[in-house]
């Protein structure tokens, strides 16, 4: 059966695509290191978000937790399907990342990012890319906000010592 | 679990670093920030143009939360029915329609093959027992119990007694006793087995029936076992006739006529036992009780009446078999949906480690 759309419903809808549009993305692209994946996902988790819009319940988080939620699970079936099909691709370097003014530096820090485990990657991601609070990065990954705390002062420990050995 | 405080330390100063004040965290906030992706213009319109497509599509619930009750709820519903309709074997109150009773005893027959068989027939319209197989020898019994009004017992009985004899069958013994506020009567009749069925639809059409329940008996084997030793009583008889004559002592005669005065006893009790024996299968017996109580139109009806009190023993009932049917679906709708709930949280626990383990091979 299908429900028509409440006004407010629409307008909260779109704010929450017009404010975390972007940072889907860039979190979905850090997970797949895949531009044109990352593009189908994010609108994948994007169409999900406005079909499932009524099973959102506050109580249980904000709305930028239960999206990034939709955009995980999108992003990680994704990535299942990729490693049946075919061995993972990742992108080369952005080029419209390389044209600056420190190259090395750039490239030091890129490289410490790929030498970080998948999760330890993705909760990077969710902190610097997507601005997720740590209650938020809880609800995204399913552990507790401890927890998610400690994984992500983990990550970023790790994250550091990778660039300054590199 | 508590974190570390310097762990908890830590995290304050890179939250501090990501909101832009200085921390020593700053560097690598603004380096990893420098490599967020950032998605194309050209994919931004492609993404706004997707949104709002799937935004003018409606809102659609899942599809399980349509069918998932209303399947669960019919499932239950068969299950009940399939119980109740399992256990139901004719042990129902009794209706009032005599129409439907005459319908029942009139299909009611006795059961053969096996040494005794019953069938009870508390409503009219309930199970018969199977005719007798050819060859056999079936006693067959009835009791009917009728209720009329207190001051139409006599008459019922009078009617009783007038439908055994026009089936050609007897009375045993008759008994009817009235007083101020009640009124009964009790038949032990006897009727021929092969107009049994159309006499208790007979008898069933003078009252409203209470209750029908039939049974038969094989007798078979005591009437072959009789036959059998008729036949060799007849035996020994012609045996002893012969020695008799030829008997030429005074004494072997004398013992030859005691044995056959012996064996005249035996043959008669024999023919005596088999005569009981053809009688019982030949007149089946019939126990007819009626009950009187209350005035005519007040509490007792007659025959083919529905009145009140019919129909609010009906809707009774209807409420009797409704509630047990919510109770029965209730019982296998409960554990039936446990089951659903375990295997679909086992069914996510499992679809989340799958999508967690895509991390592992990444």
């Amino acid at each position: 059966m299908a429900l028509p759309a409440r006004p407010d419903a629409a307008s909260s809808f779109e704010a929450l695509y017009r404010s975390c549009g972007a940072d889907v993305y860039a979190y979905v692209a850090s997970l797949l290191r895949d531009r044109a994946a990352a593009e189908d996902v994010t609108a994948l988790a994007f169409e999900r978000a406005l079909r499932r819009r009524r099973s959102f319940d506050r109580a249980r988080g904000s709305e930028r937790a239960w999206l990034f939620g939709i955009a995980r699970n999108a992003a990680l079936d994704e990535l299942r399907r990729r490693s049946r099909t075919a061995a993972l691709v990742t992108d080369p370097p952005d080029e419209a990342l390389a044209d600056d003014e420190d190259p090395d530096r750039r490239a030091t820090v890129r490289a410490a990012l790929a030498s970080l485990d998948p999760r330890e990657r993705e909760l990077i991601a969710l902190k610097f890319h997507a601005g997720l609070s740590n209650a938020e990065i809880a609800k995204v990954i399913g552990a507790s906000e401890s927890a998610a705390g400690t994984r992500l002062h983990r990550a970023v420990t790790k994250l550091r010592e990778a660039c300054h050995a590199h | 679990m508590r974190t570390d405080p310097t762990v908890l330390a830590e995290l304050d100063e890179l939250e501090r670093a990501l909101a832009g004040e200085p921390s020593p965290w700053s560097e690598l906030v603004a380096d990893v920030r420098a490599e967020r992706p950032v998605m194309t213009d050209a994919f931004a319109a492609r993404l706004d143009s997707r949104v709002d497509e799937a935004r003018r599509a409606p809102a659609r619930r899942p599809g399980w939360l349509l069918w998932s009750p209303a399947a669960g709820l019919a499932a239950a519903l068969v299950v009940a029915v399939v119980l109740v309709s399992g256990n139901d074997t004719g042990t129902s109150p009794p209706a009032s329609s005599p129409s439907v009773a005459s319908d029942a005893a009139k299909s009611a027959a006795p059961q053969a093959g096996g040494g005794s068989a019953s069938s009870e027939l508390a409503a009219p319209g309930g199970a018969t027992a199977p005719r007798p197989l050819s060859g056999r020898r079936v006693e067959r019994t009835t009791a009917l119990a009728l209720s009329t009004a207190r001051s139409d017992v006599q008459s019922v009985a009078d009617d009783v007694i007038a439908t055994t004899h026009r089936f050609g069958g007897i009375v045993d013994s008759s008994q009817i006793s009235t007083s101020d506020s009640e009124a009964s009567a009790v038949f032990a009749l006897r009727i021929p087995t092969r107009r049994l069925d159309d006499a208790i639809a007979a008898l069933s059409k003078l009252a409203h029936v209470a209750s029908l329940s039939q049974g038969s008996t094989d007798i078979t084997g005591s009437f072959v076992s009789a036959i059998d030793r008729l036949k060799d009583a007849r035996a020994e008889r012609r045996a002893l006739l012969k020695a008799l004559a030829r008997a030429t002592t005074t004494q072997a005669v004398d013992a030859l006529k005691a044995r056959l005065r012996d064996n005249r006893s035996q043959i008669s009790a024999v023919k005596g036992e088999l005569n009981s024996l053809r009688r019982r299968a030949n007149l089946a017996r019939v126990d007819v009780t009626i009950d009187g109580h209350g005035k005519k139109g007040n509490g007792a009806h007659p025959p083919g009446a529905w009145t009140p009190g019919d129909a609010a023993g009906d809707a009774l009932r209807v409420l009797e078999v409704g509630a047990g049917v919510l109770l029965i679906g209730l019982a296998a709708a409960v554990p039936l949906a446990l089951l659903g709930g375990a295997a679909a949280m086992a069914a996510r626990t499992t679809r989340r480690r799958r999508r967690e383990s895509a991390l592992d091979g990444v």
